[in-house]
């Protein structure tokens, strides 16, 4: 989620009224932002709304408050003139990055506050609704450099040559790819192409390498400059769209004129920025049906005009910073913010409903009670695990039933558990110099995978360990919940490796395997590092259940 | 019943045995022979009888000797000098016949003649052949104990200021020889009867009335009517038992299972491992969204693929796409297919909603919750954890809208954080349109981040149901209350392996 930085006076000049400290978090609250930090005049805002990135600026959160303040209403006025710029976008782009928007702006001050507004807005913008530049990605150039028209192509990674910002050599597009810092990062975007994008100027002047970086000579900005050419380039038309017309805003705001290029595809013409608005039919029955509040159309128009849309004969339009509007819905709730949440009256659900669980869980609650009367302490495992704990140190050979994260964070949270006495023996581990007898147990989910199916199992496991423990306490435990399910179970030799071979038992109801119980074998201990004898059982809760049926 | 005779029935057998021979004996190694008990016996016999100042109990500090290796053995087989003189006799015998008659060590020959010739009671001749015999006063002194000989029979350990003047002459000598006797400093303990003591023994302790344990003979014998039952001291320390219990954590989320339940609710489960269809595009959240790639998400090696039904992900597909039949644009970009069938944890609790509304069994009106274990590619540390538990759910019903979506959680408020006082503040969820995050007043931890909540997007229900529903979803942020209620402040504690925290953990608290 996206944080930014912006400076309280900045934001109140641009308002036009004095916004206090206090009053921020509210006004924050329309714009689903929070505040996350303030130092003086420096104020730190996070959003939660991924999808309104001409929030992510000061400018943006001004016009915003501005609609909730009644300084303004309805959608901002933005005067776009027709520029003399061209940029040739040849089809070797199609296949690799293939839109592109522009603009440029005159006749604004450029100081270093204004310069880092513009780059914070760009890297979030990039980041979050670019996809790490993927989708999107943002330059900005002195535009008395560049001579018009601009050609935005594809070429060969080795086939040209200039220096990227912050480095002093010149070096080809792959070298950048290579050693550039910011080419490291982003290399991942150009991974499957064999052409990279360039744009450069009629005088063969190296622009950028979209989406990586600028030229040193063409592509930085400076403090004297006061006129920007502004590109975006991705792969989604409505993005570089998107970027070009909140860039337009921010920089229109700042007392820049703005002018629009003429971008020449192959078989048609685009002229950026495109400021149009989008109009959206809104029944107005559906206002009052979902937020169950009674608005007259006359209300209805102010409030969206609060919230910087136009109201007019049934439509809604569309502010051209603003391509987060998919259905009547997200219109409706902007209605109901303006007309603030804490006004709407809470009303107490009517239907009557019964309440309950599923047959498993009640089941798994009473034998939990069982395992409490046998004096066992209940214990809660993390179910992510290792692949050491389930297999290895319970001396098991190998293991082909575990389900395995393909990007685990760590090898020790790599694996979902199989069973549940490996999340004891870890207990045990744990209390080696607490109180004996150390009686546990665990009731709970374990994941199975056999073949091409994965299983999950509602089980119970329990371990005692003390002095002078034995097979036959461990059984009266396995018998007695059996006895609790009304069941009764055949104890069959069986060689299981945790165990001491000889005192382990097979737990065969109806002749089917529903668990096992037996002395913990040395080895086992040995590899938990305890030095005190346990005992213990397993029972597979879902299959006892499906066969009790 | 006299004071007196109350204290009489609280004596233990050990107690029983003990104080009869305090009378006649003072120390403790007196006590431990004159009882026959062992020494650890009449010790906490004696700390009992103390505590109830029947008797005092006086350490003194004390020079003692006891018997060392040697000295043991010649109390035992006899002095060397003794058995020297026995096998001299009155003859005149040679060193080497000696050695052989008493089967001492040379060196012991040497002591024995060093300490007889400075007795005078032999006399050695020098021929040619080193030889020895017994003086006339060796020949009188022989037949009484050496003064070494009659202290080596008293019994050990000896206190030294106890000694008269001869034996510790006999003491001196002995010290000068090797590994006879040890002395030391011991701590001697003295025991004295207290005027309550001497009190009881004149009473008698009426050992023939008194029970220590009621046994079945005695019930059916009704003999338990003409017995005492010793009375126990009530107010000492027993040792520690712990009880079954049940783990804290999942205690607090049993409860919160049953107040979903009295609130209307029904529970619903999910599968640990969901595919990607479940977990995220049948809630409409698109493909692109930063909570699905494998920095938060985590995905499953095999099997690869998941069974789903293809028809249902034609129509999620078509809503992500171009917004189904729902006069939504839909989110505008191609949906992967293959994508959809990767399986993956489950991140998230609303996984379970999804399987629900698509479910056969849905009821409408429902109100429906799940209390879902949930897996995120998160650094655990004390406010993450990578394995979780999400309580959420939904309610459906024909015509529900924000006002109800308010109400129900207010009544969470209530229920879960004791909360009054509710801010309801705009939120953004994908799946949601309304959106709000809920903000509830705890009595005691102030203003807190309770949960999210809205209304289902219409192309998220649309598609699942095929109906025109209004669905209230919900989540509520249940683990900083639990880790309020249960007193601990790392997250990671409610999986604890502790098991002394876990034993310690109160079930009832002033914290409800």
């Amino acid at each position: 989620m996206p944080t930014i930085n912006i400076s309280l006076k900045d934001l109140n000049n641009l308002v036009g009224k004095k916004i206090s400290e206090k009053d921020l978090p509210d006004l924050l609250a329309y714009a689903k932002a929070e505040l996350s930090g303030i130092e003086g005049d420096d104020v730190s805002v996070q959003f939660n709304d991924t999808n309104l990135p001409y929030l992510w600026c000061v400018e943006g959160l001004a016009i915003l408050f501005k609609g909730v303040l009644g300084k303004e209403k309805g959608i901002p006025d933005i005067k776009i003139e027709k520029g003399d710029y061209k940029i040739i976008a040849d089809r070797s782009v199609r296949s690799v990055r293939p839109f592109i928007s522009a603009f440029v702006a005159k006749g604004g001050k450029i100081d270093e506050f204004f310069l880092k507004q513009v780059i914070q807005l760009q890297e979030k913008f990039c980041e979050n609704f670019g996809r790490r530049r993927e989708k999107v990605a943002i330059g900005v150039y002195p535009s008395r450099k560049i001579s018009f028209p601009v050609y935005y192509k594809a070429v060969p990674p080795k086939s040209v040559r200039f220096v990227p910002l912050e480095f002093t050599k010149e070096m080809t597009l792959a070298e950048i790819l290579e050693e550039h810092p910011k080419g490291k990062e982003f290399a991942w975007i150009l991974e499957n192409t064999k052409k990279y994008p360039l744009l450069s100027d009629s005088n063969k002047e190296i622009l950028s390498f979209p989406p990586i970086i600028n030229s040193h000579t063409m592509g930085k900005l400076d403090l004297e400059d006061n006129e920007l050419f502004f590109e975006a380039t991705g792969t989604d038309a409505e993005g570089v769209n998107l970027a070009a017309n909140i860039f337009a805003h921010v920089l229109s705001m700042r007392g820049f004129s703005i002018h629009s290029v003429k971008i020449s595809y192959v078989g048609k013409n685009v002229i950026t920025p495109d400021i149009c608005v989008e109009k959206h039919k809104l029944d107005t029955d559906k206002v009052s049906s979902l937020l169950g509040i009674e608005l007259k159309d006359s209300e209805i128009k102010k409030l969206l005009e609060m919230a910087r849309f136009n109201f007019k004969s049934g439509n809604v339009e569309i502010p051209c910073f603003r391509n987060d509007i998919m259905h009547s819905v997200d219109v409706i709730e902007d209605i109901g913010i303006m007309y603030g949440f804490g006004n709407v009256e809470p009303l107490p659900l009517t239907a009557y409903t019964i309440g309950g669980t599923f047959d498993l869980q009640k089941k798994v609650d009473k034998l939990r009670d069982i395992a409490v009367g046998l004096e066992y302490q209940e214990i809660l495992s993390p179910i992510l695990t290792s692949r050491e704990v389930l297999v290895e140190r319970m001396n098991l050979k190998r293991a082909l039933d575990l389900v395995e994260i393909d990007n685990p964070m760590s090898a020790g949270f790599s694996v979902l558990r199989s069973w549940l006495l490996p999340g004891l023996m870890d207990v045990l581990m744990h209390n080696k110099h607490v109180d004996f007898p150390q009686k546990i147990f665990e009731q709970g989910l374990v994941s199975v995978r056999r073949n091409d199916t994965i299983t999950d199992e509602e089980r119970i496991a329990g371990i005692s360990s003390h002095v002078g423990v034995s097979f036959t306490k461990a059984r009266q435990a396995v018998d007695a919940i059996l006895k609790a399910c009304d069941v009764v179970a055949v104890y069959q030799d069986m060689e299981h490796s945790s165990f001491i071979s000889g005192r382990v038992a097979q737990v065969v109801i109806n002749d089917k395997p529903v668990g096992f119980v037996g002395e913990i074998h040395p080895a086992v201990l040995t590899s938990w590092g305890l030095d005190m004898p346990a005992a213990g059982f397993e029972l597979n809760l879902s299959e006892l259940f499906k066969i009790i049926k | 019943m006299t004071d007196i005779k109350k204290l009489i029935n609280t004596l233990h057998p050990l107690e029983r045995k003990v104080l009869p021979v305090l009378n006649s004996y003072k120390t403790l190694p007196e006590i431990v022979s004159a009882t026959g008990l062992k020494e650890v016996e009449v010790m906490r016999a004696l700390q009992w009888l103390e505590n109830k100042k029947i008797v005092k109990i006086s350490t003194e500090l004390k020079e003692v000797v006891s018997l060392d290796k040697n000295g043991q053995k010649y109390a035992k087989n006899g002095l060397p000098e003794r058995l020297f003189v026995n096998a001299l006799k009155k003859r005149e015998l040679s060193i080497s016949r000696l050695e052989k008659l008493t089967k001492l060590s040379k060196d012991e020959l040497n002591s024995c003649l060093g300490i007889l010739r400075k007795k005078a009671m032999v006399l050695i001749i020098k021929n040619k052949e080193l030889k020895v015999k017994l003086t006339d006063e060796g020949l009188k002194r022989v037949k009484k104990d050496f003064l070494e000989e009659k202290f080596l029979k008293k019994s050990f350990p000896l206190d030294i200021k106890s000694l008269e003047p001869e034996e510790q002459l006999a003491l001196q000598n002995l010290k000068k020889r090797k590994n006879i006797v040890r002395i030391e400093m011991q701590k001697l303990k003295h025991v004295k009867l207290l005027s309550k003591g001497k009190d009881i023994l004149a009473q008698g302790l009426g050992d023939d009335k008194i029970v220590d344990v009621l046994k079945p003979e005695l019930l059916r014998s009704g003999e338990w009517r003409n017995k005492n039952f010793r009375r126990y001291d009530v107010s000492i320390n027993v040792p520690k038992v712990w009880p079954g219990k049940k783990q804290t954590y999942r205690l607090f989320l049993d409860d919160v299972r049953r107040k979903f339940q009295a609130l209307g609710f029904v529970e619903m489960a999910g599968p640990l491992v969901e595919s990607e269809f479940w977990n995220m595009d049948a809630l409409y959240m698109p493909q692109f969204h930063s909570a699905r790639d494998i920095h938060d998400a985590l995905y499953v090696k095999e099997p690869k693929r998941a069974k789903l039904d293809e028809a249902l992900v034609k129509r999620v597909k078509a809503s992500h796409e171009n917004g189904f039949n729902t006069d939504s644009r839909g989110w505008n970009y191609e949906f992967d297919v293959a994508r959809t069938h990767r399986l993956v944890l489950r991140s998230q609790g609303t996984a379970c909603s999804a399987r629900m509304l698509a479910s056969d069994n849905l009821s409408i009106p429902g109100k429906y919750f799940a209390i879902a274990r949930c897996f995120r590619k998160d650094v655990v540390d004390a406010t993450h954890n990578a394995d979780f538990y999400q309580v959420e759910g939904i309610v459906v019903e024909e015509n529900l809208n924000l006002r109800h979506l308010f109400g129900l959680l207010k009544t969470f408020a209530k229920e879960f954080a004791g909360a009054e006082e509710i801010k309801l503040v705009p939120g953004y969820f994908p799946f949601t349109e309304p959106s709000v995050e809920l903000f509830a007043k705890h009595p005691e931890m102030g203003w807190i981040e309770l949960g999210g909540a809205g209304i289902f997007r219409p192309e998220l229900v649309r598609p699942l149901t095929g109906k025109k529903l209004s669905v209230i979803a919900w989540g509520i942020g249940i683990d900083r209350i639990a880790m309020f209620k249960l007193g601990i402040n790392d997250i990671r504690h409610l999986f604890s392996h502790d098991l002394e925290f876990l034993r310690n953990q109160k079930v009832v608290s002033c914290r409800q």
